[in-house]
């Protein structure tokens, strides 16, 4: 059986520590299927600092799919958006915590977005 | 195909021709589409077989739509013994009230039928001419049909039913029709978007069966926004008639956010842009600022949500970037074009800041900009961190996604819109100059934030340091002396792109132009070159490029004349602002109140009226909202403090003008003034504000709706 790689969830976790999501307070429920089985994960957000957990309180938003999709998303190899819109992941509730949620998910694999040469100016 | 009939609610709208009838092909734009996915390509009507012929349609509102049809296609008049009537409204799909009414003494049979189907296409692919990947079904279920589309996971439905009894097949449903002399049948007919965007499957309409007085939100909400926005009079109606327009039109390009139900931003065009998007909902916003702050607020919170927080090449996506454009279609979920967001815009992320400061300015809202700070800040910070592409401490812009991202990531986004004075094309990374006028003004205004609300006097001083720094070098490089202006952009080598373009105006609105070359540059706007008499040449006349009907080399556009205008009297130059305003206000009357994305750069004198670019979006947002801005700028109105202080500058041909109520940190306050400023005389035709004195009385019979 195929499992969601739990230190992609605790890599989320560290993000929102370093750059909290700005004042959002909420659960989020991951449904995470793998044929029959659904394996339920909680990510609880307090002032924009989300944390992990297999049990949690009643869902404000619960984002349903499978293994496959939940891997990629949170990896950067998927859009979570463009998930969604496919229907590959199916969120019901406030869809405005997985908004805010899916900006802690990482880029693309590879991609080029360098600081400019400013930047490096202003770290020197 | 004959005339488009176009009704909307939200980002829903149907596009059908005359007679309501839809037959779209993959490349027609008509159909009934929501979340930019056609869910109707076909919808035709017939009695006995036969098509039905226009007589007459009444547009009811922006949402309803009513088309009176009699049979027989000819174009002769027939004197037909039946009527039918099609009343249609939008709302979570549509709605039809069909009506057939019996004139005869005799009593009719009739097999009514109606044909429906399919394509499920994404707005990108009519564009573009796409073919489908995935698989179409149809199914009668329950005495509906179901149209349905499946790729994977995606699923899209229609859900057609009506009221009264019907042969349901898979290509429409059949009526079995009797009608007693001067009676009349009807039927309701539902058109359910059964799945959409959010996997939904209720396929609910905004109606009840049979509740006729049910009606889309929109029409709820469209008393209330056009009673809380101030109320406007005065001597010159076609003004009355034009912000009349404006209003209306501006509260159907409302778009509500996925992330923010009953919460309404500025759309960027109607039909195919009802989406958000980075620059337009900025730009319009600021326009309505003074009249319907809420859109501001949405537009802010919404573009915050989504503010770029990693590094994406398909999307140009960086962190603190605002977005550019939103998309919902297939395309998009497949990840085959990359609006799930896209960010490839740079104006948009320092007008973010800009937007900010010009809403506490007016809202008086100190809490939003509280709730904001992490993600001004990181706007702020884009700035310097990620836009100098050229490494020299200014903004400029290149794709990342050289595929399906965009070249043009400034507002005049046309492959020519940037050249040198002799029409040679600059390479990229591309540095235009408005750019670093707003990324000043992001500066400065952020440093207010920073000092006043934030209260973070350090980060404040930072920002006006970079600000005043920026300033001095942009006045030095960009500056075009032989010639007076501001260079459009500079090469990555530091080569000024010397054309001289509309782009000086906004400058000015920026306030990043040195006061002793203020005058230069508004002499320049006004100059024959570049004033048409309608208004200023996004490019001047003269210039390599330079085409009367080119796109962004030569047309002139409300919205950048709104805002040039802004800028004009920033700098004191009231009576220009003036005449701007007089002209685009002229040419509002030619298109009844609602102005186009844009018109020819004809002289005035030539054409005597303004000629319209063919476009495909209208109303425009920013267009719409232009002569609110002209309102705005004429009356000069200004929060200083807790107060608005008014300042007058009209054309004299407005006579008295009075704006009542309006909104902002103060409560309500009114604004009055007359019409003093003399911005052309020559004598020609009917009040026009540009060339002919104040009449004394108000003309009769053409009072404004």
């Amino acid at each position: 059986m195929a499992e969601l790689d739990e230190s992609l969830l605790e890599t989320l976790s560290e993000r929102s520590q370093e750059q909290p999501i700005t004042a959002f307070n909420g659960i989020v429920r991951f449904d995470v299927r793998d044929g029959d089985r659904v394996d339920e994960w909680y990510l609880t957000i307090a002032k924009g600092i989300v944390t992990v957990a297999r049990k949690g309180g009643e869902p404000d938003c619960v984002v349903t799919g499978d293994v496959t999709t939940f891997d990629a998303v949170l990896s950067g190899k998927a859009n979570a958006m463009a998930a969604l819109l496919r229907g590959a992941l199916a969120a019901q509730g406030k869809f405005i915590l997985m908004t805010a949620l899916q900006r802690l998910f990482p880029g693309s694999p590879g991609a080029d977005g360098l600081p400019t040469a400013g930047y490096a100016e202003r770290q020197s | 195909m004959s005339a488009e009939v176009k009704i909307l609610d939200g980002n829903t709208f149907v596009v059908s021709d005359d007679s309501g009838d839809i037959e779209a092909s993959l490349t027609d734009p008509t159909g009934l589409f929501s979340f930019d996915t056609r869910f109707l390509s076909r919808w035709v009507l017939t009695i006995d077989g036969q098509r039905l012929n226009p007589l007459s349609v009444d547009d009811l509102q922006y949402f309803e739509t009513r088309f009176f049809l009699v049979p027989g296609t000819g174009t002769v008049y027939i004197d037909a013994k039946l009527s039918v009537i099609r009343q249609r409204a939008v709302g979570g799909g549509f709605h039809e009230e069909l009506t057939i009414l019996n004139h005869d003494d005799k009593p009719v049979d009739l097999a009514v039928r109606i044909e429906a189907a399919c394509d499920f296409a994404d707005l990108f692919e009519v564009k573009d001419d796409l073919k489908k990947k995935g698989e179409y079904y149809t199914r009668v279920d329950d005495g509906r049909l179901v149209l349905g589309y499946r790729r994977e996971t995606y699923v899209r439905e229609t859900w057609v039913s009506a009221t009264e009894a019907c042969a349901v097949d898979d290509g429409g449903l059949t009526f079995v029709v009797h009608v007693e002399p001067h009676e009349q049948w009807s039927t309701d007919l539902h058109v359910a978007i059964g799945r959409d965007v959010k996997g939904a499957t209720s396929g609910s309409l905004k109606y009840e069966r049979h509740a006729k007085k049910a009606r889309p939100n929109m029409e709820l909400s469209l008393e209330k926004w056009m009673g809380d926005a101030p109320s406007l009079d005065c001597d010159w109606d076609p003004l009355k008639r034009t912000y009349q327009r404006s209003l209306v039109d501006l509260a159907a390009l409302r778009f509500s956010p996925l992330s923010l139900p009953g919460h309404y931003l500025p759309a960027a065009g109607l039909p195919w842009f009802m989406t958000m998007f980075g620059r337009d909902s900025i730009f319009t916003s600021l326009q309505a600022l003074p009249f319907a702050s809420e859109l501001a607020h949405t537009t802010l919170v919404a573009l915050g949500l989504w503010q770029g927080s990693r590094h994406d090449d398909f999307r140009d996506e960086d962190p603190g970037r605002i977005l550019h454009e939103m998309r919902f279609g297939e395309m998009t979920a497949f990840e085959e074009r990359p609006h799930s967001p896209y960010y490839g815009s740079v104006d948009a992320t320092p007008l973010y800041v800009v937007l900010l400061d010009e809403y506490e300015r007016w809202t008086g809202d100190a809490k939003l900009v509280k709730a904001l700070e992490r993600q001004a800040r990181a706007a702020l910070a884009w700035i310097d961190d990620y836009a100098d592409l050229q490494g020299n401490g200014y903004i400029a812009y290149q794709r990342r996604n050289e595929k399906t991202g965009l070249e043009n990531q400034c507002w005049k986004d046309s492959w020519d819109s940037i050249s040198y004075r002799d029409g040679r094309l600059p390479g990229f990374p591309r540095a235009t100059c408005e750019l670093q006028g707003y990324a000043y003004d992001a500066k400065v205004r952020g440093a207010r934030l920073a000092r006043t609300v934030w209260r973070d006097p350090a980060f404040a001083e930072r920002l006006e340091k970079e600000a005043a720094d920026l300033k001095r070098r942009f006045n030095r490089d960009f500056w075009v002396k032989d010639g007076e202006y501001y260079a459009i952009a500079l090469e990555p080598d530091g080569s000024k792109v010397d054309a001289l373009a509309s782009n000086n105006g906004h400058l000015l609105w920026s306030g990043i132009v040195d006061k002793s070359k203020a005058k230069a540059v508004a002499h320049h706007l006004m100059s024959p070159a570049m004033y048409s008499g309608w208004g200023v040449r996004t490019l001047a006349e003269g210039q390599g490029r330079y085409n009367p009907i080119g796109y962004h080399v030569g047309t002139i556009w409300p919205f950048d004349n709104s805002f040039i205008a802004w800028g004009l009297r920033r700098y004191g130059f009231k009576e220009e602002a003036a005449r701007i305003a007089a002209g685009i206000l002229d040419a509002a009357e030619f298109f009844e109140g609602r102005l186009p994305e844009a018109f020819g750069g004809y002289e005035r004198e030539l054409t005597k009226y303004p000629v319209q670019y063919p476009t495909s979006c209208s109303p425009q947002a920013w267009s719409t909202g232009a002569p609110l801005l002209f309102l705005r700028t004429m009356l000069g109105l200004e929060p200083i403090g807790d107060h608005l202080v008014v300042d007058p500058a009209l054309p004299q041909g407005i006579g008295r003008l009075e704006l009542l109520d309006i909104p902002g940190r103060w409560g309500r306050r009114d604004a009055f003034g007359r019409g003093r400023m003399d911005v052309g005389s020559r004598l020609r035709r009917g009040a026009q504000l540009g060339v002919i004195k104040p009449e004394k009385k108000p003309r009769k019979g053409k009072a404004a709706e």
